[in-house]
């Protein structure tokens, strides 16, 4: 279910954020789960459960400019603002493809 | 020329030894700006049209950037420029370190090597002249390219090389040139050297590049080398472009068992992540690079670590459906060793496994060479890679050719899925899933091609529909080539892009200061115009036309049907509006030929 907007802000929902490249190698971790209603909070709360990825991949409920997500691997977007779905994958990797 | 440049080119007859000190036009230097574009103008000066790009009339050009020599961080490189043997179509290839700083200050801004030597040779070029010596025993005995290299620098102790592996020597058409274990490795340069019979060019000079502003450059340099170390180019610090491969199996965009597919089951095995965890053996730069970028990986206990980078790693492992990680990293050490493209090596064998899985082997020459060939089995990817190097056996032989060759050989239904654009393997992006670099491969002067396009960049930035290509799709093309003409002439690493925040002021700032010239962002930007345009006016010489822009049928037939791509197909006619877009917003014919107005707009009227 997409979180139902309460106020300025989402009824949050159960995510997953997905971690990628150099915040997975920092946090020793490959996904955390947080509660969030939406993107804004989800990395705010990132932050909070991986204090290493604050400031340099998060920075409240901002990402780093360095640093993009793909909802579910389909949709980019750095709107803090994006409303989150129940058990939706926010998949976090760094801007930079270059190979 | 107050800076960053010597005025004159070195232009070396390896059938006479004869070298001679050819003077270059300032406005032509400010023209083409260096490396890649100067090299460019340079091929359509020393080359007649329709040459062979294996005959003795095809030049090969050595071609240096005005910020090579200065303290600028990664500006030690060089372009290596000929006509591509795998394609027929423009080659440009770069490589870095010592090699490049030696060549130029020789005193020289690019070194072309014309004609063929008697026999296979050693180049040996100092300020004093040229000298051919011949190779012996480093010609034909299957040295690895390491181990050649060791014997030169102890024969040759002053010098620093840059030389081929045995796929050179065998005119394998995607064989590459190496200095120092860093490789211009694509196109088939190193078949180039292989055909003049040149084993390898050993440079020494000690003249210092003249800066025209030697305080502002240092300051740059400072500058600069202080944002290299920042969050944009982390990644490359900490993981190197192996991090990208679990994040594109994410996406669906990891080209898999030769473009069938576009997630990998075996991902997580040879994912950069995993590599660092369980094998991580070490970090190196190329000189006067403050980056970093190269990481090391154990094989097995006991041997030399391997430098492993994405492009190698997807193409030796995904595209063939491999995943042991020991097999990718020595398939990449047997690949540096032989002198072996690492994309097209991938790229011609994952195409060999697809056409043995179908039987299009059967009942031809290479039926008994390719019994048992399929998806996955390591060691067969490893004894091809011999093969193909010394073109041993009917399927070796084949596959030295590329794999647009090859399928040309096999017959329908093979050149349906040769994962190539104008005869180069595609590298790891997948063009169904990344459909504005579908564009970006589709046009691009030397095949398929991610370091001369970077419109994937827009497929991974939300701001256009990466699974519908469109009119959008031409404007990051064009805005990516742009920037590489640029990035690839001055030359810097593209690797600093992310640091600037006003890419044209900020690379016309720094070529200012070196060479004097008073120039700002709108001169380098048509700079990068005039430089793509040229390029596109070589290939149209040498018989292009707007039929190769495009890719091969399969992405327009086969729909992905896996992950966040499931369904993911590109649209013929979607394509051709984006390449109708591209063509004329670069000042083209519908055709995509360069118009005379074109030409003069960009100064190019004399070609």
């Amino acid at each position: 279910m997409i979180a139902r907007r309460r106020g300025k802000g989402y009824a949050p929902v159960v995510v997953t954020i997905e971690l990628y490249g150099v915040p997975r190698m920092r946090a020793g971790r490959d996904e955390v789960a947080v509660e969030a209603g939406c993107l804004g909070d989800a990395l705010a709360a990132l932050g909070r459960e991986c204090p290493v990825l604050a400031p340099s991949v998060v920075d409240g409920h901002h990402l780093h400019p360095c640093y993009v997500v793909a909802i579910n691997g389909i949709q980019f977007t750095a709107d803090a603002e994006h409303p989150l779905r129940d058990g939706d994958a926010i998949v976090l990797l760094a801007a930079d493809a270059g190979g | 020329m107050r800076g960053g440049f010597f005025g004159e080119y070195l232009r070396v007859d390896l059938g006479s030894g004869e070298a001679i000190r050819v003077a270059l036009d300032p406005a032509i230097a400010r023209r083409f700006v260096g490396g890649v574009g100067l090299g460019a103008w340079l091929l359509h000066q020393e080359t007649p049209r329709g040459f062979d790009p294996l005959g003795a009339e095809a030049a090969v050009i050595f071609a240096f950037g005005p910020l090579l020599g200065t303290p600028l961080t990664t500006s030690a490189k060089y372009a290596l420029v000929a006509k591509s043997p795998l394609t027929g179509r423009i080659g440009d290839a770069l490589s870095s370190s010592r090699f490049a700083v030696m060549a130029k200050r020789m005193g020289v801004d690019a070194i072309v090597l014309t004609g063929c030597a008697a026999r296979p040779s050693v180049l040996l070029l100092d300020e004093d002249g040229a000298s051919l010596e011949a190779a012996g025993d480093l010609w034909g005995h299957g040295l690895p390219v390491s181990g050649a290299a060791e014997v030169l620098a102890t024969r040759f102790p002053r010098y620093a090389f840059a030389l081929i592996g045995s796929a050179g020597e065998h005119l394998v058409r995607y064989a590459g040139v190496t200095n120092e274990g860093r490789h211009a490795g694509r196109g088939g340069l190193g078949a180039v050297l292989g055909a003049k019979r040149l084993k390898a060019i050993g440079v020494r000079g000690d003249r210092r590049v003249p800066l025209a502003d030697a305080a502002k450059t240092i300051a740059l340099s400072k500058a600069l080398a202080k944002r290299s170390l920042g969050p944009a180019t982390e990644k490359y610090r900490e993981l190197g472009t192996v991090g990208n491969l679990a994040a594109f199996n994410r996406l669906a965009a990891l080209p898999t068992r030769n473009f069938q597919e576009s997630t990998f089951e075996g991902a997580a095995d040879v994912s950069g992540e995993i590599l660092h965890a369980t094998r991580r053996k070490g970090r190196g730069s190329c000189v006067n690079c403050t980056i970093g970028c190269e990481h090391f990986f154990e094989v097995a206990p006991g041997e030399a670590p391997v430098k492993a980078e994405y492009e190698n790693v997807f193409a030796l492992g995904p595209l063939c459906g491999i995943r042991d990680p020991e097999v990718v990293l020595r398939a990449s050490r047997s690949c540096d060793e032989l002198g072996l493209d690492t994309i097209s090596s991938g790229g011609t064998i994952a195409f060999a496994m697809e056409c043995a899985e179908r039987g299009l082997f059967d009942g031809t020459v290479f039926e008994a060479d390719a019994r048992g060939l399929r998806f996955g089995d390591g060691a067969r990817l490893l004894a091809l890679l011999d093969d193909i190097a010394f073109r041993r056996g009917a399927l070796g032989d084949l596959l030295a050719e590329g794999s647009r060759s090859a399928a040309a050989r096999l017959g329908p239904p093979a050149p349906d899925f040769a994962p190539h654009v104008k005869g180069l393997e595609i590298p790891g992006y997948e063009p169904r899933a990344l459909q504005s670099m579908a564009l970006g491969f589709s046009v691009g002067s030397r095949g398929a091609d991610h370091n001369r396009s970077g419109a994937y960049e827009a497929d991974f930035s939300g701001k256009v529909d990466r699974f519908n290509v469109s009119a959008d799709s031409a404007r990051s093309a064009i805005a990516t080539e742009d920037r590489a003409a640029v990035l690839d002439s001055l030359i810097l690493c593209k690797f600093l892009r992310g640091t600037l925040v006003d890419f044209f002021g900020e690379s016309a700032e720094m070529l200012a200061a070196v060479t004097g010239f008073d120039c700002d962002a709108g001169e380098l930007r048509r700079a990068a115009e005039r430089i793509v345009v040229l390029k596109r006016l070589f290939n149209e010489r040498e018989g292009w036309t707007a039929a190769e822009d495009t890719l091969p049928e399969r992405f327009f037939t086969q729909s992905l049907t896996k992950g966040s791509a499931d369904g993911a197909v590109i649209s013929r006619a979607g394509l051709a509006r984006s390449i109708a877009a591209y063509y004329e917003a670069r000042g083209l014919r519908a055709d995509g030929t360069v118009p005379a107005e074109t030409l003069s707009a960009n100064q190019l009227d004399s070609l």
